[in-house]
């Protein structure tokens, strides 16, 4: 019966999440009734605002007996079988009554969820997709990827599937939910500053707020499920510490982007944790010198976000902006970003062969960083000269790692 | 080749589909990002079906000759999205072509 079970709980989501979305299609219906003119462009939109309800029962019933058809067999060829003790017995043809709740949940909710989609009066999905890519930040994405995917893969050193959907996870829905609700809960500022609008951040409309947010939601919580349900507790709570690091820095009330160190420590989180995540979902021991080293990443984050926070002081301020930066000034952030990537550079020298070799990837960011010692509150904007080789360091330095990590790999397998 | 038997299948079927599809403007032909969306959300949330009934031992992979032999998880074979998705897209031309057969004898009625 256990599959009954399951089957019925997928199928009561599919009725949930079908009911929420026929909902929200009807009140964007409303809204369009309202404001509309009476005119047959308006008349054509609403035609196609409801559900079909006739159409859903002919496709019920052609993809019920396709199911018998198919699913027969599919399981006469072997493609699949089932424990025969968790399954009720009732069959049609070869085919479990179980298995007619798959077509039954899509005919339930995927043309709601196509109706609401093109319901929508003032966004275009067509648009929506365009503008998450871009809040998305592609440019970025391999920062969260390749520490979960390094992390993960020196633990188990294999590649199994949990590899493949937590990098996926960390490569694009991770980085959507953190730059999205950033550039929702930023737009007041964003737009006031030069730097938005290209490479190192996106603008996004007002009226895309809203549909941004959800296709954060959407996009993250499938994965979450399962890198939840496959984790150990020590490994719940590192995603715990992930996806609160995510949430709080941008998001209304926490705001932690705004509080000065406490921004620097939620940022460099946001590229430790997934590293931290990888590790613990691999199963690996937590040994001190593996402590070192994340806690090298983190120094590095917190000197990378702080630094970057200096070229943003003026319009930062001008919003009421508060962060590490302005709080302290240019140069003292300036000074404790050197501090910091000092740090993280001596950390690497006390950890196992070959850790020590990557203490040298902290000189090129202290040679980056430090001909802006004697930046004021006034010049502060150009360390963005700074930060522009910032990015593409990264891809040096991520490229160095990656030859220490093969060579740390060779040398503890022979 | 004959372990190339139910990916071909799955793949000629998407195809015939996305034919269908094509022809008559149903689904990613009227309005592909928000097909796309569809599609994606539709699969992933069968593939969450299949990861729990997996995880309940309740589904176990065949043995047939006609799969790659490929397992991109325990007990899923590499065909197995690929008939996620062909589920998905069957369901959505069925019901945008129903609509659309519905919509032609309603408009006819009113002639």
């Amino acid at each position: 019966m256990k599959y009954a079970l399951l089957s019925l709980a997928f199928l009561l989501l599919a009725v949930g999440l079908s009911l929420i979305l026929r909902r929200a299609s009807m009140k964007a219906r409303g809204a369009q009734t309202d404001t509309a003119p009476t005119s047959t462009a308006w008349r054509g939109t609403v035609r196609i605002a409801g559900v079909n309800e006739g159409a859903v029962l002919i496709a019920s019933a052609a993809l019920l007996v396709l199911t018998a058809v198919f699913d027969s067999l599919m399981i006469a060829s072997n493609l699949f079988t089932y424990s025969e003790s968790l399954i009720s017995g009732i069959r049609v043809g070869l085919a479990p009554i179980e298995d007619f709740a798959y077509p039954v949940a899509m005919v339930i909710l995927l043309p709601a969820l196509w109706v609401f989609l093109r319901s929508q009066p003032a966004i275009s999905v067509r648009l929506l997709l365009k503008h998450a890519f871009v809040v998305s930040r592609p440019v970025s994405w391999i920062n969260t990827a390749f520490p979960f995917a390094a992390g993960y893969l020196m633990s188990t050193r294999e590649v199994d599937w949990i590899l493949v959907v937590g990098t996926l996870y960390y490569l694009v829905p991770y980085n959507l939910a953190m730059y999205g609700i950033n550039d929702v809960f930023d737009y007041e500022s964003d737009i006031n500053n030069p730097r938005k609008g290209g490479l190192e951040g996106a603008l996004l409309p007002p009226s895309y707020h809203q549909p941004m947010l959800w296709l954060c939601w959407w996009s993250n919580v499938p994965f979450l499920v399962i890198l939840l349900a496959v984790g150990s507790p020590l490994s719940v709570l590192a995603f715990a510490i992930s996806t609160f690091a995510v949430i709080a820095y941008s998001a209304p009330i926490l705001r932690f982007k705004e509080r000065p160190f406490l921004d620097s420590l939620t940022s460099s989180t946001h590229f430790v944790s997934p590293a931290l995540v990888g590790m613990t979902v691999a199963g690996a021991q937590l040994d001190a010198s593996v402590a070192v080293l994340l806690l090298s990443f983190f120094c590095w984050g917190i000197a990378a976000h702080a630094f970057g926070a200096v070229q943003d002081i003026g319009p930062d301020r001008e919003a009421g902006i508060g962060s590490v930066a302005t709080v302290v000034g240019a140069r003292k952030t300036v000074v404790f970003s050197l501090v910091m990537w000092g740090v993280a550079g001596l950390l690497m020298l006390s950890t196992p062969w070959p850790g020590p070799l990557a203490a040298v990837l902290a000189l090129p960011y202290l040679i980056n960083c430090a001909p802006y010692l004697r930046v004021t509150d006034e010049t502060a904007a150009t360390t963005n000269a700074a930060w522009r080789r910032f990015i593409w360091l990264n891809y040096a330095s991520g490229f160095l790692v990656t030859l220490l990590l093969i060579l740390e790999w060779t040398t503890r397998s022979s | 080749m004959s372990h190339f038997a139910y990916l071909g299948a799955l793949l000629v079927g998407m195809t015939s589909m996305l034919l269908i599809d094509y022809r008559f403007r149903l689904f990613f032909w009227r309005d592909a990002a928000s097909a796309a969306l569809v599609a994606v959300a539709g699969t992933v949330f069968l593939l969450l079906w299949d990861a729990a009934g997996i995880a309940g031992g309740i589904f176990i992979r065949g043995t047939s000759e006609a799969m790659l032999g490929i397992d991109i998880a325990p007990q899923m074979p590499l065909e197995e999205p690929f008939f996620l998705m062909f589920l998905v897209l069957c369901t959505m031309i069925l019901y945008t072509g129903a609509e659309g057969v519905l919509r032609h004898y309603r408009e006819r009625g009113d002639l």
